[in-house]
């Protein structure tokens, strides 16, 4: 690794001003879990760090909104979702996902907001918060705006994060009703970056799937909302028979790619079966109360 | 000066230091300078736990940690543990069950089962296997680290009661 400076700005304003030059060396940085395994790499050789840790206790906050959602700061560490009694009662899918997430350090230094703005397809959470509905809070030059977690990756590591923008947060709808599950193939070790990864979220209503979101991340290119699978699921009831339906759709419909991994015809066999299985989890998990 | 060298001050197992710090430098690259060799940097990439130090009573990979930014925390590593002169409950019970082979990753679980047995005081196995699998052993050790978890446990809470 070359040398670069580390800035530590005290307010928010200070990071959004440090940010805003459009320069493609200078970068926020907070766990830096990601960002670290890039730079060792040789991927990204940064020029000026923007650490975050001063504005970081004031955005670890996790608590419910008024409405019966969740609000989830950027600087929440991994950690403390996956121990949070908030987020065990209202978003359970979310603190059972953690677990399974990297291990403990990384769990303890990653954060929420890098999880989402670092845009690698193989992350476990972007998928999950897109399936429950998720919204990016957004902080920039122009003021706060809001994206809907499903629709902020543009590509492979790219994402609708503006020039000279920080991700604040993310708030979720009420899950009251909802069924969650998010299921992960690793095809090399237990440990290793998913090959596959499905999270769904799914509403029945009198014996009838009134409801349901479906999102595939590390098979494909970008995190993707598999609308034709949802379509299949609609006003069916939640059986086997439904859920191979959704799955055969899925893996119509998902624009696979080869990796190191596996294969692209490979990944599109998995999913079909992981679609099936996450949708059983789902409907097994029960209804957030 | 080259605004990317910082002087920063921490603790370090109790004692207050400082240090010259390019920004590059890792953690691990830091505890060298203090002649401490606890910590070592195997797989680079935060995976396999040998690296382990806690920050501010925290476990983090110290390969994945820039050292400017540890300025004002406190460090333990696992040379920490035995300062007293006396070995902690958990290194105990490595050499008591046999937990290792060529020790290369044991002060990363040792330290680790500290954290764990700090937050959860009777594990079971299920979650020892958990929380540990972040860190490899290549010797393969594991039967042997679990039960050293749980005879470091069953140690622990007979002292505090």
């Amino acid at each position: 690794m070359r040398n670069f400076d580390i800035v530590h700005p005290s307010s928010w304003a200070e990071a959004l001003g440090l940010l805003s030059g459009g320069d493609e060396g200078t970068r926020a940085f907070s766990g830096g879990t990601a960002l670290m395994l890039m730079m060792k790499s040789g991927f990204y050789a940064p020029t000026r760090l923007i650490h975050l840790g001063a504005l970081e206790a004031r955005c670890s906050f996790i608590e419910a909104t008024a409405d019966g959602g969740l609000l989830i700061g950027a600087a929440a560490t991994l950690s403390s979702v996956e121990a949070s009694p908030v987020v065990q009662r209202s978003a359970p899918v979310i603190a059972q996902a953690m677990k399974k997430l990297a291990n403990v350090r990384v769990r303890n230094v990653a954060r929420v907001g890098g999880a989402l703005a670092h845009g690698d397809p193989h992350m476990d959470l972007p998928p999950i918060l897109a399936a429950l509905g998720g919204e990016v809070l957004l902080c920039g030059p122009d003021g706060e705006r809001t994206c809907p977690v499903e629709s902020f990756y543009t590509g492979y590591l790219e994402t609708r994060l503006s020039q000279g923008e920080l991700i604040t947060g993310v708030r979720l709808p009420p899950q009251a009703g909802w069924r969650s599950a998010y299921v992960k193939c690793t095809t090399r070790a237990a440990d290793d970056w998913p090959t596959v990864g499905v999270a769904v979220s799914l509403r029945v209503v009198s014996g009838a799937i009134a409801d349901a979101r479906i999102m595939v991340g590390a098979a494909t290119e970008r995190l993707t909302r598999l609308t034709s699978a949802e379509a299949a699921l609609r006003l069916g009831a939640p059986d086997a028979a439904t859920f191979a339906r959704a799955a055969d759709a899925a893996a119509q419909e998902a624009v696979t790619v080869d990796s190191a991994s596996g294969s692209a015809g490979y990944k599109t066999e998995l999913l079909r079966v992981y679609v099936r299985r996450t949708l059983a989890e789902a409907l097994l998990n029960g209804a957030v109360q | 000066m080259d605004p990317s060298i910082r002087k920063i001050a921490f603790t370090l197992n109790g004692q207050k230091v400082s240090a010259q710090v390019e920004s590059h430098i890792n953690l691990v690259d830091l505890l060298r300078r203090f002649n401490l060799d606890g910590a070592r940097e195997s797989c680079g990439q935060g995976l396999c736990g040998c690296c382990t130090v806690l920050v501010d009573g925290v476990a983090v990979s110290g390969c994945l940690t820039l050292a400017q930014l540890v300025d004002g925390k406190s460090l333990t590593t696992v040379e920490g543990l035995d300062a007293s002169g006396a070995l902690s409950v958990v290194q105990q019970a490595f050499i008591d069950e046999g937990a290792f082979q060529c020790g290369f990753c044991t002060p990363g679980f040792v330290l680790m089962t500290h954290q764990l047995l700090e937050t959860n005081a009777d594990p079971d196995e299920h979650e020892i296997r958990d929380y540990l699998a972040g860190n490899l052993c290549r010797c393969a050790a594991y039967p042997e680290i679990i039960r050293a978890v749980k005879t470091a446990g069953d140690r622990m809470r007979a002292i505090s009661t």
